[in-house]
């Protein structure tokens, strides 16, 4: 529960850059500075939590904003590669950094046994505030910025200033998820952090749909949750009569079968690579778009013709 | 000392230099980030080493050989499963396909073979050769001179031969190569093709070179590689093979002069500001209207 909440945080602060258009690798590394700057707070300081829930996001949201004016000038695969980069630089900052352990990790950072409460929390107001910013100028700006940037600009649009804000909220979100993350598991080292966590992240909202607010949520539950229910399907793969599978082909592809379907990291991460591809072959645009939350919403008698 | 250290610079190099150069066939064909080259990279080594314990007392060239066949299959099978058929209207769908891959790749890897380092066995008599106050053992040599050899043989396939001028026509314009009666379809999977092969060639050498192996070492040499690829100019084959060379000698020069642990971030500080200053690289992309 508490891994698919943090999971879902880290979705929205991909998704707040996503929808100006800027795709960031680099989420893992503002999470890791939030991990990192918030147990500076509780460890060195020995300052309460939620001090430090708010000092991880703002210093990883100012960074954000000083990473975001270069990101300003580049875009496309060359600001997935800067990302990438500058998580690569915070990967190696943690590694060498002898204040906060260095290669052994930051260790001994506070258990906060409320963090399901905080994750919650924190998740509930970042729909109310996505809900709200759907409907905002802001909000609207940010999907001109996406659609078309010059154009978004001649029609008076600040781009600067919005992508700027966006790609600092990400950061900012992404540190809260980091700070959290820190204070339930109580150890962070650099490579917790990794790019592969950041692949992650983007895949959260690739397979729900980054045109909404919803999808992020619906793809983050779709894929934290796929592992459980494979393993649902594992049990149900014995109820299956053993005469069926008696003779050949079907001993052996069972057996496979009930290998295959177990909660090991690198079997769900075999399929989670099979999901991405076939959906970006079926549904490049995600899972949930806004044309289908019209169209359930209609089928419930909801919202406007 | 230094000269010694350009030679470790130069071999760590020319396994960059080959893995970029696949880097940037693809992007120029496809203007595709092909993400899991690294993945194709790791395959090789252990394709290669696979053929190598199985046939024992098996010549290292045939190893190579094996591993550039198993690559160039697999890179073609990436082609035709998770990147021709997904479209092209949503500019990230390819990239984040071809991520899909490398994850499946990587995993598949640490299911088949486990999650650690493997020791791949040493296959050429290790002689020492001293030149002039520099050691450089025999090993050093091969590696060194099957890299020239196959971006050579690529430079020459690639300018001089009849498929080159397809591949570079390609480049260009898909609609405009197609339009002068080039198979494009064919063309982009011979790029594949080709930039897979390499791959593998260099995931052997580079077996060969660390004598251990792991699935773990495709993510690190792809994310060195793109580097190499963006010093050289996207698209630019030349320039990727000088300019993985050149990211070699910085990162091994600044290990033995500055400390191990500023190696990577070189890299990583190299990436920034050839985005932020020149983002062309340095000499010069060769893709067209991007």
């Amino acid at each position: 529960m508490i891994f698919t909440g943090i999971n879902l945080i880290l979705a929205f602060s991909f998704y707040v850059p996503f929808k100006t258009g800027q795709v960031s690798l680099g989420q893992a590394g503002f999470m890791g500075i939030g991990a990192y700057a918030s147990g500076i707070i509780t460890v060195k300081l020995g300052l309460p939590f939620p001090l430090g829930l708010v000092f991880g996001g703002v210093v990883s949201g100012i960074i954000g904003v000083i990473v975001g004016f270069p990101a300003l000038r580049i875009k496309g695969i060359y600001l997935l590669l800067l990302t990438l980069g500058f998580a690569q630089i915070m990967q190696v900052i943690a590694l060498t950094w002898s204040y906060t352990g260095a290669s052994d990790g930051f260790q001994g950072i506070p258990y906060q046994e409320h963090t399901l409460y905080y994750v919650y929390a924190i998740i509930v107001i970042l729909l109310l505030f996505f809900h709200r910013l759907e409907r905002s100028s802001l909000g609207r700006a940010m999907i001109a910025i996406h659609a078309d940037e010059e154009a978004a600009e001649v029609m008076g649009v600040d781009v600067v200033r919005i992508k700027l804000l966006a790609f600092g909220l990400g950061a900012f979100i992404a540190g809260l998820a980091g700070c959290l993350f820190a204070h339930y598991t109580t150890y962070v080292d650099s490579l917790t952090f990794n790019i592969l966590l950041g692949v992650e992240v983007l895949m959260f909202v690739v397979v729900g749909g980054g045109t909404t607010y919803l999808g992020p949520v619906l793809g983050t539950c779709f894929l934290t949750l796929l592992p459980e229910f494979l393993c649902t399907l594992r049990d149900w793969m014995e109820y299956i009569p053993i005469e069926w599978t008696d003779s050949y082909p079907w001993d052996v592809s069972y057996e496979f079968m009930y290998g295959f379907l177990d909660f090991e990291n690198e079997k769900r991460l075999i399929v989670y690579g099979m999901i991405l591809i076939a959906m970006m072959i079926v549904r490049p645009q995600g899972l949930l778009t806004r044309d289908t939350i019209h169209r359930i919403a209609r089928l419930f008698g909801l919202g406007k013709q | 000392m230094f000269t010694q250290q350009l030679i470790n610079g130069l071999m760590l190099g020319a396994s960059y230099a080959l893995v970029a150069i696949g880097y940037t066939l693809i992007f120029g064909v496809l203007r595709l980030l092909h993400f899991a080259h690294g993945e194709v990279f790791m395959l090789g080594a252990f394709i290669g080493l696979h053929i190598v314990l199985v046939f024992t007392g098996v010549n290292i060239y045939v190893a190579i050989v094996g591993a550039m066949i198993g690559t160039g299959i697999i890179g073609v099978l990436i082609a035709v499963i998770a990147v021709r058929p997904v479209s092209n209207k949503y500019p990230l769908a390819p990239l984040i396909s071809t991520i899909g891959v490398t994850i499946f790749l990587q995993n598949t890897a640490i299911y088949i073979f486990g999650g650690t380092q493997v020791a791949f066995p040493s296959t050429i008599d290790p002689n020492l050769y001293h030149i002039g106050g520099v050691t450089i053992s025999s090993v050093q040599i091969f590696i060194l001179v099957m890299a020239v050899a196959l971006m050579i043989a690529l430079w020459l396939l690639v300018e001089k031969s009849k498929t080159g001028r397809a591949i570079r026509a390609v480049a260009e314009s898909h609609e405009t190569a197609a339009l002068l009666g080039v198979n494009v379809n064919y063309v982009v999977l011979l790029t594949f093709l080709i930039a897979s092969c390499l791959a593998g060639a260099a995931g052997v050498l580079d077996g060969v070179k660390n004598s251990a192996i792991s699935p773990f070492m495709g993510l690190e040499v792809a994310v060195k590689a793109l580097v190499c690829m963006l010093l050289g100019g996207l698209g630019n084959i030349v320039g990727a093979m000088v300019a993985g060379v050149l990211l070699g000698m910085i990162e091994i020069l600044s290990a033995a002069y500055i400390g191990t642990s500023v190696r990577d971030l070189m890299t990583f500080v190299i990436l920034i500001l050839i985005l932020l200053y020149r983002p062309t690289g340095l000499f010069g992309t060769r893709v067209v209207g991007d």
